[in-house]
């Protein structure tokens, strides 16, 4: 059985599939981030309350979501992240 | 030795306080920061962990100076100050174990310090030193922080066993948590039946510098 992906992993996930396409449509984010519609809804809420991604609506209404700043910075420091994190057990 | 260590324990103890401090002073900047970067609440409350810890050693040591002390009150008053943040450092600590069973996704915070699940933490040390004061002991103090580092122990045993190859500071966190458990047994004997003995009262000091030392190199390792 595949091991379930941490919550640090799944953000991850979510913010490197934004970054290889610089901008993407919350379907594609969907199935790229491998997550059920409500988990995913949940993710996103997240990563846009904490500033990470931001959601971009163009003339047709159409939804894209793209990285901020901070979401780069956490991607570039992940791996320090996800160090400390395993190491303190937190 | 012993002799030497009693004659110049004014010293020696702002020495002690001042490495305590300063490890505390490292772990939170370096913690801060990567809070900043990963908005992880379980590194928030490490981070806060050891600013209560930090803060409550400068108040204790460096705010209760023979040239501050006015009279007893102001003594009084900083020694629970004292206990009131250490109880708090500790709470925070197992709670940067355990947030992730007890907290939901969109948990609100009233400050980077206070949301509704900690407050209860707050109202916890408020009562322990509150039953401190009101009995002029330090036992309820000693007995929370007893069991609380008998639940850390477990805690961090449990992680160490799961975990304990993708981090290896695990085992010095265990390490850690079985040296606080055996300072404040220590401190709860010094004080019910060896009368502050000075021996007892050092070998409380160095573990406890090891303690903070063993985390503070091992925040500054993994984030250099």
């Amino acid at each position: 059985m595949p091991k379930k992906r941490e919550r640090l992993e799944v953000i991850k996930d979510i913010l490197r599939a934004i970054r290889e396409t610089r901008s993407i449509k919350p379907t594609r984010l969907l199935y790229a981030s491998n997550l059920s519609p409500q988990m995913f809804k949940e993710y996103i809420n997240e990563l846009i309350s904490k500033k990470f991604i931001n959601i971009d609506i163009d003339n047709k209404e159409k939804k894209t979501f793209s990285l901020t700043k901070k979401g780069q910075d956490f991607l570039q420091e992940y791996k320090i992240i996800e160090d400390f994190v395993d190491n303190f057990g937190l | 030795m012993i002799e030497w260590i009693i004659q110049s324990k004014e010293s020696l103890k702002l020495i002690y306080a001042f490495i305590i401090i300063l490890s505390c002073f490292v772990i939170v900047i370096k913690t801060n920061k990567l809070f900043k970067l990963s908005e992880h609440q379980g590194i928030r409350y490490f981070r806060n962990a050891f600013f209560f810890y930090g803060i409550g050693f400068f108040i204790r040591y460096f705010f209760d100076l023979k040239y501050f002390i006015f009279n007893k009150n102001y003594h009084v008053l900083t020694t629970f100050i004292f206990e009131y943040f250490l109880i708090m450092g500790g709470f925070f600590l197992l709670y940067s174990l355990l947030w992730k069973k007890i907290e939901s996704a969109g948990e609100e915070y009233f400050t980077s310090l206070i949301n509704s699940k900690v407050l209860v933490f707050y109202l916890m040390a408020f009562v322990i030193v509150g039953l401190d004061c009101i009995w002029k002991t330090f036992y309820f103090m000693f007995f929370s922080q007893i069991i609380l580092f008998a639940i850390l122990i477990l805690i961090s045993y449990n992680n160490y066993t799961l975990k304990g190859s993708k981090g290896k500071f695990l085992k010095f966190y265990l390490i850690a948590m079985i040296f606080s458990f055996i300072a404040w047994v220590l401190n709860f004997l010094a004080a019910l039946t060896f009368a502050w003995n000075p021996g007892i009262l050092i070998t409380i000091y160095l573990l406890n510098i090891i303690i903070f030392l063993f985390f503070a190199a091992g925040v500054v390792r993994i984030t250099k």
